[in-house]
């Protein structure tokens, strides 16, 4: 069974429980005292990941790191219908890999501003929340338009990807390091979508969505 | 459109876009400082509340819309659609929450695909002939953190192409001509500078709307007049993106220069006076509304089902198990529970079994009442309400039984909790609402045309099993209730997981005695003579008192007995509350002690 050294209140470690409960993976975690013990940085953590960082998987002996990089493998080896990560189209491929680069960004701004607020790391805030609100304003006007072309999702396909999974956390908590959504109308809605996917699990934070309507 | 300096909060503002508000989401919105919870109900009204939880003021914007109601994602404290009113707080499930428990709403008009608000907007939002005569079509909104007065002047200089002529070349090459600008509104319109006749597509007009969200920053919501041919409105709308991204960009870049103003501080409501002091007790029967009967049908044989709507405004905010006072033409007073599931605001759903031996109230409904008609309506009551913190629930409706049970069920059904609606009735065309049932599916259980003693074996059946984690609650003929209370004790039930709502109080109310009652809280002392009510020996002394059906049914005229020996002569209490006799229902019930000592 899959391995997860986890810390509850990481969204990265959450990116993966995400994705391993939409694809009904059925998964074990270790939990990691990440704050306030360090224990990440430990020696003893450091002979799992030298990196020294959370989340890691361990599948039956292969180690990985990365919360992107693992949610790529999850897709690719646990989703037989191959559209969470679409290795057989290239365009969606090429976009998935785009916009996961993009959550890069949004990891190290928004969810770094969360970092600030909630455990009292020392990065510059306000530059964290600029740079969120940056991200946010463009990708607000691209799911904008990706409505009006009658998709929901990040990437031009019909059904979500990888990406959506690894952007959701840094923004739906976004409001936890100070940058509210209230201009993002677009990616507000685009969260609703997230959590009515079947088999989506919260976190402390993450508030259910009602029912949709069923069509 | 004309230039006249007016007060923004009497003024209606666009606070979003159709587009903003889908069915099931709510939209975070933001006017003149104040933040707004913005959701559309399914059956299309957009509510416009202020963002906050009247509980702890938790925002709204983060609750759940599920169709009907909004539900806060704190405590759960449920508001219905347009009335905002209070319908369930799940910490106090055994109560029905206060009428007056309502969140503050703001008047909503859906107009040229924008929703419409104000703090106190005077009239009606405005008429613009040009998109009256066209066909509207939203552009993208866009955030501006700048003041409206900024956003107003920079746009009298925006550029856009005509939709059909988007290749023409830059958006600069377009003739621009400002049609009106005032406050929060420019309307331009964009002529291809190459074309020189008047061909179609050569000219586009667009209106700006600025919504002044805060002192420094705005919302821009702009409708062109006519709606672009379908397979060209996406490069439309990318078009108009551009050009309007680049003119924010330049706001925004003007308004840092300047010193950022200080933000609006909203004036939070008030707790209404109406709470804050004691309320002035309702005394007697209250037919504080008007109503019209908008739709009369026979749902069944023999019952009658009216829709009654308002004449003006929004009902009052009703729960399951809530009834209304019908004041009826011919000076009769009855009582009739609401059927409507929960979103149903915008009528009260009455259905009325014709009792030809009745004292009149049946059938003047049934032979007098029209559509069209206006009648007295008193604000609802609950004095039958529904506790959804049990696991399972059991619904027991006897014939005409099933109104309130029917808001009941639709309720449980649109929460997903798990209950059992029980039907008892002579046919399937003596069945009620039998289109609401339906749609409540494998829940609703139909038992037709057993004889008494049958029923009676079922009932005996369906509560064969007590279980703590469920409630069951009847309603029907007294026959019904009277077995339904009798198999449920044998069978071990608690009284207070058993709930039962009478039609009428079939006990022969005796009325020989004579006592006195004291009022703790009046400092009076009044004697009851035998003939008269305590009810109506305090009006008579000038305490008011609400009341309803006066025969002991209803629950309303419910007091506290401080001292004293309660004769209960009702069937609103059941056998523990007359055990435990600390409360009285003043319309029928009596004394058997000398002196009874009520908390009025």
């Amino acid at each position: 069974m899959i391995k997860l050294y986890d810390y509850v209140l990481s969204v990265n470690c959450y990116k993966q429980r995400l994705m391993m409960s939409i694809l009904d993976v059925e998964y074990e975690t270790v939990p990691v005292d990440f704050f306030p013990g360090w224990e990440h940085k430990g020696e003893e953590f450091r002979k799992i990941n030298p990196l020294g960082h959370i989340p890691v998987i361990d599948d039956d002996g292969y180690i990985l790191w990365d919360a992107h990089a693992i949610l790529v493998y999850l897709a690719a080896k646990y989703d037989p219908s191959g559209r969470w990560y679409p290795t057989g189209d290239p365009g969606l491929l090429g976009e998935t890999a785009s916009w996961m680069l993009f959550a890069e960004g949004t990891t190290n701004t928004a969810s770094a501003a969360r970092l600030c607020v909630n455990l009292g790391y020392d990065f510059d805030l306000e530059a964290c929340q600029a740079g969120a609100h940056r991200l946010f304003r463009v990708l607000d006007e691209h799911l904008w338009f990706r409505e009006r072309e009658g998709r929901s999702w990040v990437c031009s396909g019909e059904h979500p990807t990888i990406a959506d999974i690894a952007l959701f956390p840094d923004v739906v908590l976004s409001e936890e390091g100070g940058i509210s959504r209230l201009d993002y109308p677009a990616l507000r809605r685009w969260t609703d979508r997230v959590k009515r996917i079947p088999g989506f699990e919260g976190m402390p934070g993450i508030f259910p969505a009602s029912r949709g309507i069923e069509v | 459109m004309t230039t006249v300096a007016s007060d923004p909060f009497t003024m209606w503002h666009p606070v979003a876009s159709a587009h903003d508000v889908p069915h099931r989401h709510v939209y975070h919105g933001q006017l003149l400082g104040r933040e707004l919870a913005v959701w559309r109900a399914d059956d299309d009204y957009v509510n416009v509340w202020e963002n906050r939880c009247l509980h702890r003021g938790v925002r709204l914007s983060i609750g759940s819309n599920d169709g009907t109601e909004l539900r806060c994602q704190y405590h759960g404290w449920r508001y219905a659609n347009r009335s905002a009113g209070c319908t369930y707080i799940p910490a106090h499930p055994a109560d029905a929450p206060a009428r007056t428990i309502c969140n503050r709403t703001f008047p909503s008009v859906e107009r040229y695909g924008l929703v419409w608000s104000g703090e106190e907007p005077v009239g009606e939002p405005p008429t613009i002939e040009l998109l009256e005569a066209g066909t509207p079509f939203g552009l993208r909104n866009l955030p501006v953190h700048a003041p409206a007065e900024l956003a107003i002047r920079h746009l009298q200089g925006h550029r856009f192409l005509p939709s059909g002529r988007l290749g023409a070349g830059p958006a600069a090459s377009a003739g621009m001509s400002v049609e009106w600008a005032d406050e929060y509104s420019v309307a331009l319109t964009a002529t291809d500078a190459d074309t020189d006749n008047g061909s179609a597509g050569s000219a586009s007009t667009a209106v700006f709307f600025v919504q002044p969200v805060d002192s420094g920053r705005s919302v821009i919501r702009a409708v062109l007049a006519e709606t672009p041919a379908a397979s060209e409105q996406l490069a439309v709308l990318r078009h108009h993106a551009t050009e309007l991204n680049g003119l924010v960009a330049r706001i925004e870049a003007e308004a840092a220069l300047l010193p950022a103003p200080e933000p609006m501080v909203p004036v939070l409501q008030q707790v209404p006076l109406h709470l804050a002091e004691v309320p002035e007790a309702p005394s007697g029967r209250q037919a504080a509304l008007r109503v019209q009967v908008r739709r009369k049908w026979e749902t069944a044989a023999g019952v009658a089902a009216f829709e009654l709507a308002p004449i003006e405004g929004v009902l009052p905010t009703f729960q399951p198990g809530a009834h209304i006072d019908v004041h009826l033409p011919n000076g009769l007073v009855r009582q009739y529970s609401i059927t409507n599931g929960p979103g149903e605001t915008s009528y009260y759903r009455l259905g009325v079994k014709l009792e030809p031996d009745s004292t009149g109230g049946s059938v003047c409904l049934h032979k007098t009442v029209r559509e069209g008609d206006v009648l007295a309506i008193s604000e609802p009551r609950n004095n039958f309400p529904l506790r959804r913190d049990s696991m399972r629930t059991i619904l027991l409706a006897g014939g005409i039984g099933i109104t309130p049970l029917l808001a009941m069920a639709q309720a449980l059904d649109r929460m997903s909790l798990p209950f059992e609606l029980h039907c008892f009735a002579q046919s399937a065309e003596h069945t009620a609402f039998s289109d609401v049932l339906d749609g409540l599916g494998e829940s609703v259980v139909r038992h037709l045309g057993l004889p008494p003693d049958e029923t009676v074996a079922e009932i005996r059946r369906l509560v064969a099993a007590p279980d703590e984690f469920t409630h069951v609650y009847v309603c029907g003929p007294g026959p019904m209730l009277e077995a339904a209370r009798r198999e449920a004790a044998d069978a071990g039930w608690p009284d207070d997981h058993v709930h039962f709502e009478y039609f009428k109080n079939t006990t022969e109310i005796d009325d020989s005695s004579t006592f006195e009652v004291a009022l703790a809280r009046s400092a009076l002392t009044v004697t009851v003579p035998s003939g008269s009510t305590i009810l109506e020996v305090l009006r008579e002394s000038g305490v008011p008192l609400p009341s309803s059906c006066e025969q002991g049914a209803c629950g309303t005229c419910v007091a506290t007995v401080l001292e004293g020996e309660p004769d209960h002569q009702d069937v609103y209490l059941n056998d523990s509350d007359h055990e435990a006799g600390d409360r009285i229902m003043t319309c029928v019930s009596r004394a058997l002690s000398d002196r009874l000592v009520l908390d009025l």
